[in-house]
């Protein structure tokens, strides 16, 4: 057994590479706050650039992001926002769009391939009534995480960007994972994200930053962006420091993306040939493998707890299956020793071989839609 | 003028990370701390904890975050209401931000001139309880140490003490802004810890004086910090390998705490040097810690002239009035001394109705003269 631990819960948890600590040692920072931070506007700059809007904003999570994004769309009292109801936002975000932003959800069905139905979008936008709240935006999740690490195409973006532009609405992408999908799909991210006024990226995923997340859109809307960040506590001082690992992580991080699809799809044809496991390679789009074991004897819950002992750790994604999610931080020979581990664990609790002991590390909480 | 060095007065949040910080952040052991695993961070918050004699600590990316979070915490029930001072950071600076984004309504008492609030305007700010059709309940009360708009004055143990008896006798918590609580900690000789025994939490920046990147902590029991976790990750602040910044913390908490008596020193210096320039007054008795409130006597001369020509002999101050010079490790004696030849020199200057200085201020409209806004 291997003394390396295979971490398959998330790529959250990539760790800074030694370029870019050494980047975050030089980094020329100064007072963000004040805007005199020059590795944080350079970081910005190039951010809106590579996406195709007119300005960007650094901010310290994917939730502060979209929060910030949701809030800035949504600023006046009485507003709703539609969005799936298998959403990151809805479901992982503690209802902050709510509690804090006093924003009402409007949830519409998210089909399995991660989009919404658009007649249903449709059907969800509120027209001037005395009962009802003012819809002023749509939300898209591009990778979507919970149907799988789904890619969502251009022209299903465009149709909905038509939708609410036709509507008088805004709409927001939570792209924590857009890079993602920009791969996977051929489609430069750009293009992928025209058709929308705002836009959440991780950096802190994939690409493997250690902090952050970047928001992306109008001059106007960063403006406004800007200062809610200060409102929420997000306003940081010599912040170049994450911004310079930031960059580093965008520039030698995006093209190991497609490896990471690759081995996820590795993962995935090697899961199915395992008796127990029920895996549709084909809906491997991504980075991300959800799969089930049939046996009634073994849970997701066990299953980790098993895993954990063999040093690869995963997470349940719900009661019935279990989530892989591959980085650039995982090898091949890593791939291959967790399908060994994965195939010794459910032999392990069929034969009821195995001591099923307090888990440690937290590896079999549910995912929390990291 | 012989160097190219900038003296940068403007506020302690400018200090740039030092060597050792840049090379913990480098060499930093993490990992994913939403999961609650990033080693450092681990260990710099119970380090804080232990420091400041409170059960837990949790880490920050602003002190706005800290003191949003501890209001939003404490005033968990929709309806509440904060007793604070009118001249506060968390009233004036925050954006309002524990009401446009918490709901809690603020309560304001008269700050007086050394930082404190009358005792008892504080007592008469209280809702009386079963007054309740017309009132939001009282449930917290702020205090501010050092308080930053009246010149960085400290708050006394046995002020605070006596505040903290009040919360505790009404059932009310008590949380402090202290920002820059290790400069009031040194200033008045009183251990830390003791300084704030009497809080239910505190938040405390690493950033201002103690020089790191970014950061602030919030101490308090293991209750209220679990709570604060939850609120810290609803507001957007929950980071993943954060220990590159609990690192830097770290050191500049190592490092640093034991120079701010020098910040002290050197403020008290600049200020009886201020002192002698005819068209400048300083209340040198009142400079208790690192910062100096300048009072122009001279009509000719205007704050936002004055930080122009200033600005073109490279010393940076914000145009507010009364403008306010705040001292850090990163200014050395001999930069004070500098920056004093250079208030002389823009006193002079500005005396002589010089013309062509209308032309150079414009350009540095730009960069140096946006305002202080409380930091």
């Amino acid at each position: 057994m291997a003394s390396k631990v295979v971490d398959l819960r998330s790529d959250t948890v990539t760790k800074p590479s030694e370029a870019m600590r050494a980047a975050m040692a030089a980094a020329d920072v100064d007072d963000d706050v004040l805007g005199a931070d020059p590795t944080a506007h350079r970081f910005e700059a190039e951010m809106a650039a590579v996406m195709g809007k007119e300005a960007a904003l650094f901010v310290p999570s994917g939730t502060m992001g979209n929060l910030i994004s949701v809030l800035v769309h949504c600023d006046v009292r009485g507003s709703e926002a539609i969005l799936g109801d298998n959403s990151h936002i809805h479901v992982y975000e503690n209802g902050g769009i709510s509690t804090i932003g006093g924003v009402h959800p409007r949830t519409v069905k998210n089909n399995p391939d991660g989009t919404m139905d658009i007649d249903k979008i449709v059907a969800a936008i509120r027209h001037p009534d005395l009962h009802y709240p003012t819809t002023r935006l749509i939300c898209l999740e591009n990778t979507h995480g919970n149907t799988g690490g789904k890619c969502l195409s251009v022209e299903y973006t465009d149709k909905v960007g038509e939708i609410a532009k036709s509507h008088g609405l805004k709409l927001h992408i939570d792209g924590a994972r857009i890079f993602n999908a920009s791969v996977a799909l051929g489609v430069p991210v750009d293009r992928l994200v025209k058709a929308a006024d705002s836009v959440s990226v991780c950096l802190s995923k994939g690409l493997g930053a250690p902090v952050g997340s970047v928001i992306v859109g109008s001059k106007a809307f960063i403006d406004k962006a800007r200062i809610l960040r200060k409102t929420l506590g997000g306003g940081m001082r010599q912040v170049g420091v994450l911004c310079a690992a930031a960059h580093v992580a965008v520039r030698d991080t995006m093209g190991k993306l497609a490896d990471d699809h690759r081995k996820a799809k590795a993962l995935a044809v090697g899961l199915k040939k395992i008796e127990q496991i029920t895996v549709d390679p084909a809906s491997v789009e991504t980075n991300m493998v959800f799969f089930e074991v049939m046996d009634p004897r073994i849970s997701p819950d066990k299953l980790c707890q098993v895993l954990e002992q063999h040093n690869v750790l995963a997470m349940p994604a719900n009661s019935k299956s279990i989530r892989f999610v591959v980085h650039y931080q995982i090898s091949d020979a890593d791939v291959r020793y967790a399908l060994a581990c994965v195939q010794k664990a459910i032999k392990e609790l069929l034969e009821g071989s195995t001591e099923l002991g307090h888990s440690i590390n937290g590896a079999t909480k549910s995912s929390y839609g990291h | 003028m012989a160097t190219k060095v900038v003296v940068d007065l403007r506020s302690d949040t400018v200090t740039k990370p030092s060597e050792a910080m840049r090379a913990s952040m480098a060499a930093a052991d993490v990992d994913d701390d939403v999961r609650g695993a990033d080693p450092t961070a681990r260990r710099f918050q119970e380090e804080m904890a232990a420091l400041m004699g409170k059960e837990a600590a949790l880490f920050v990316p602003s002190g706005t975050m800290g003191n949003l979070v501890s209001v939003l915490a404490h005033c968990d029930v929709r309806g509440s209401e904060v007793i604070l001072g009118d001249d506060s950071h968390i009233h004036l600076y925050e954006n309002g931000g524990i009401s446009t984004l918490g709901g809690v309504h603020p309560k304001t008492v008269r700050n007086n001139s050394d930082g404190t609030m009358d005792i008892d305007s504080i007592v008469a700010a209280i809702r009386p309880p079963g007054g309740g059709l017309y009132y939001p309940t009282t449930r917290l009360i702020c205090l501010e140490n050092t308080h930053g708009n009246s010149g960085g004055k400290c708050l006394s143990a046995e002020y605070t003490e006596k505040v903290g008896e009040i919360a505790k006798s009404h059932g009310l918590k008590l949380h402090i802004d202290g920002a820059r609580i290790f400069n009031a900690s040194v200033a008045l000789g009183v251990p830390v810890d003791r300084l704030v025994r009497a809080a239910d939490s505190v938040s405390v920046c690493i950033s201002k004086g103690l020089g790191a990147p970014v950061g602030s902590v919030i101490v308090g029991s293991k209750a209220f910090i679990d709570k604060a976790k939850i609120l810290r990750k609803t507001l957007g602040g929950g980071m993943r390998q954060v220990g590159v910044l609990c690192a830097a913390a770290h050191v500049a908490v190592r490092d640093n705490v034991g120079k701010l008596a020098d910040d002290h020193r050197k403020a008290k210096a600049l200020a009886d040097g201020l002192n002698k320039i005819e068209q400048f007054r300083v209340d040198s008795a009142s400079v208790q810690t690192n910062m100096v409130f300048l009072d122009i006597v001279d009509s000719r001369i205007s704050s936002n002239k004055l930080c122009q020509v200033l600005g073109t002999h490279n010393v940076l101050a914000s145009p507010r009035s009364p403008k306010r010079l705040v001292l850090h490790y990163q200014i050395s004696d001999d930069d004070v001394q500098y920056a004093l030849t250079c208030f002389k020199k823009a006193a002079e200057q500005l005396l002589m109705g010089s013309t062509e200085l209308e032309h150079l201020a414009e350009q540095l409209l730009m960069g140096t003269t946006k305002n202080s806004y409380g930091q």
